[in-house]
């Protein structure tokens, strides 16, 4: 059995509905002889389908505890579970395969591969996952056309626009059909109407493939959109509230509730 | 399979996303490759002509003696009739024959050369002109007359140094004497032909050619030798026929009677001299491809620096520490095998180059070079081996390897959430 196959297996024998949970989950720094708490005690979980923004001031440990979730970086202390992975007792490599199956990243900095067009950086992950050349270049090309790239193929990274670039890496991140998609600060860089546009095409997502979208963000335009709100400060979680006001104010009117999970085809 | 493709893909971009820096790291190993096959070129092509030259002034590429002539050089030690019979068959025996280029036989002994000046010690070669003619280059070194021809009954021909010690001219007379084979004291008068220089004053003071029979007749050994001389086409032949000649002799061998020495058994002194220049061939090759390597590490050590971030995100993505470390090792093995080819390509193009004409050195020398009894041709023809292509372009890949161990390895240890916080 190979380690792709050992991940899938154990994440298919878990029943935990739960796409993220931590369980009094620590991160500790050593800043030279200083030591820094990132994350204090954080314990949450995320269910399927949801689409969550963490919100905080710098220093709040927002990325910090996106890191953990998604498997970037081990707890000091406590568990972190990611599709009933705990990531605190996974080898390097067993993470890797982890991250590959079940989450995707959207980063500040978009991140695409610059030796790579925009089509070779948005199968990457597919590739990556053994996927049939057909089938990858089925779901990319359909992915374009639903973002409105389709043109933009054979363009290297530097010869998109920021929001451009942003797209291809929702599409890199999503691609594979993840459990998890996990955005840090996706939008900082980006004009509001582009945040916008790319905010109602991750709710879009969402809705219909009921991945669960975690945003670390200082963005209000994202804090409306989500339906739950989690506000960290000082790496504890300060207030942790559903709300309502995302399904009012999608861009196209449409409600935004999840609906019955869908079966997810690999 | 897609991986690797992909692999290779992101391996040569990256390569040429930094194409300055990759262009002059693979210039480094394109003059490095091309140096490491012309220098080895250069060597093998001295090294032969220094054996060529050896073996032809000695005794062969494979000399066949009795078992303790090597060590004793006396008279008594010979083959007799019939184990020269079994050399003779086994020297045209199918499979030796082919590699065979000459075979003479050789009735050597220590003595002292005699005139009314003085004495000498010296080295009587009993020779077969003809044969002698074709094996050796000694008939081409004569200053003054000739060399041995099939009528000579009482002729010998010598070296200038000893010539002018004894203060000897063509038509000169002088006595040779030796233990012959009964143990007496034996002389025998010849008169001086020829007169040769070859610049090696071991030979030009010792060395004194008679006829192959005369000396028989002398010594009380006639029809027998001390030697049989063997040249093969080519020296790297050597092991191979001299293996095919024992299982030929093998009768005579588990008698006793004789034993059959490459080159290198026979002339320790040469081989030790070939394999010190091949030892200072391969330190030069190996500092200078240090130097290379060195180069290597410091253009995808950067490279992965520089990308701290990208592999960060290739491993966020979903890419292991193993397979982030192999796409560093590609790059460097790409780097290095595609220069390391260019390299070995221009390497064979100065090869062919010189190999038309030959590398003339003269212009460095005062006069001229010789030892353990060779004399070294200022004019180097380098000699082409395929095995040598192959060993430099494994030697290549080995360094790009290594070479790409540390940056691979420094790509496999980065910490996915520090580097994505990494600003270039």
């Amino acid at each position: 059995m190979t380690e792709t196959q050992r991940v899938t297996s154990a994440a298919e024998t878990h029943t935990d509905r739960a796409a993220v949970r931590t369980d009094e989950v620590w991160k500790v720094f050593l800043q030279g002889p200083e030591e820094v708490q990132a994350v204090r005690g954080v314990t949450l979980a995320i269910e399927r389908g949801e689409f969550v923004a963490m919100a905080g001031p710098s220093g709040s440990g927002k990325t910090t505890l996106l890191n953990l979730i998604g498997g970037l970086t081990r707890p000091s202390r406590g568990h972190a579970w990611v599709a009933g992975h705990d990531v605190a007792g996974m080898s390097g490599r067993d993470l890797a395969h982890m991250r590959l199956q079940q989450v995707g990243f959207v980063f500040q900095a978009y991140n695409l591969l610059p030796v790579l067009t925009a089509f070779e950086n948005a199968e990457l992950p597919l590739l990556m996952l053994g996927v049939e050349e057909a089938e990858r270049r089925k779901r990319v090309h359909e992915l374009f056309e639903r973002t409105g790239l389709t043109g933009l193929e054979d363009r290297r990274p530097g010869k998109l626009s920021g929001g451009q670039q942003q797209r291809v890496a929702i599409i890199r991140a999503v691609a594979s059909r993840p459990a998890l998609v996990l955005a840090d600060e996706p939008t900082a860089n980006l004009d509001s109407a582009t945040s916008a546009s790319l905010l109602d095409m991750m709710e879009e997502l969402n809705r219909e493939t009921y991945t669960t979208f975690v945003f670390a963000t200082h963005d209000p335009q994202v804090m409306e959109r989500a339906r739950r709100l989690i506000r960290l400060v000082d790496g504890q979680v300060d207030s942790d509230e559903s709300q309502q006001r995302g399904a009012r104010r999608a861009t196209d009117g449409s409600p935004i509730e999840p609906e019955a999970a869908p079966e997810i085809d690999r | 399979m897609e991986r690797s493709r992909l692999m290779m893909t992101l391996a040569f971009r990256n390569l040429r996303r930094q194409a300055r820096r990759s262009l002059l790291t693979a210039a480094a190993m394109v003059i490095g490759g091309g140096l490491l096959i012309f220098s080895v070129s250069l060597g093998d092509g001295t090294h032969e002509d220094w054996i060529e030259s050896g073996v032809r002034m000695g005794s062969g590429h494979i000399a066949i003696q009795a078992p303790k002539y090597a060590v004793s050089r006396k008279i008594e030690d010979r083959l007799g009739a019939a184990s020269l019979r079994a050399v003779h068959e086994g020297t045209r025996s199918p499979g030796v024959a082919e590699s065979v280029l000459e075979v003479v036989p050789r009735l050597t002994t220590g003595g002292l050369a005699s005139s009314p000046t003085g004495a000498r010690p010296v080295e009587v070669v009993g020779a077969d002109p003809v044969a002698e003619a074709r094996f050796s280059t000694l008939d081409e070194r004569a200053v003054e007359g000739r060399y041995l021809e099939p009528d000579d009954r009482l002729a010998a021909y010598i070296g200038a140094e000893l010539a002018e010690g004894l203060e000897l001219r063509l038509g000169s007379r002088m006595v040779l004497t030796a233990q012959d084979a009964e143990g007496e004291i034996s002389g025998q008068l010849v008169r001086v032909v020829g007169i040769f220089g070859t610049g090696i004053p071991e030979v030009d003071q010792r060395i004194v050619h008679i006829p192959l029979q005369t000396a028989g007749a002398w010594l009380g050994a006639e029809g027998a030798v001390t030697t049989v001389a063997v040249l093969v086409d080519k020296s790297r032949a050597v092991r191979r026929t001299a293996r095919l000649l024992e299982d030929e002799l093998a009768a005579p061998i588990a008698a006793g009677d004789l034993a059959v020495l490459t080159w290198q058994e026979a002339m320790p002194e040469l081989d030790a001299v070939v394999k010190v220049d091949d030892l200072g061939n391969y330190m030069f090759q190996g500092i200078t491809f240090g130097i290379i390597a060195l180069a290597i590490v410091n253009t995808i050590l950067m490279s992965v620096l520089y990308r701290h971030r990208e592999f960060g995100v290739l491993q966020a993505l979903g890419f292991t520490p193993g397979q982030t470390g192999t796409l560093v090792m590609a790059e460097g093995v790409v780097l290095t095998v595609l220069s390391g080819l260019l390299g070995i390509g221009l390497g064979l193009f100065v090869t062919w180059f010189f190999w038309r004409d030959g590398l003339d050195i003269s212009f460095t020398w005062q006069e001229d070079w010789t030892f353990s009894g060779v004399v070294l041709d200022p004019v180097i023809v380098p000699l082409f081996r395929a095995a040598r292509v192959i060993q430099g372009l494994l030697f290549i890949l080995f360094v790009g390897t290594v070479a790409s161990l540390y940056p691979a390895y420094r790509a496999t240890r980065i910490d996915v959430a520090e580097a994505m916080k990494f600003e270039r």
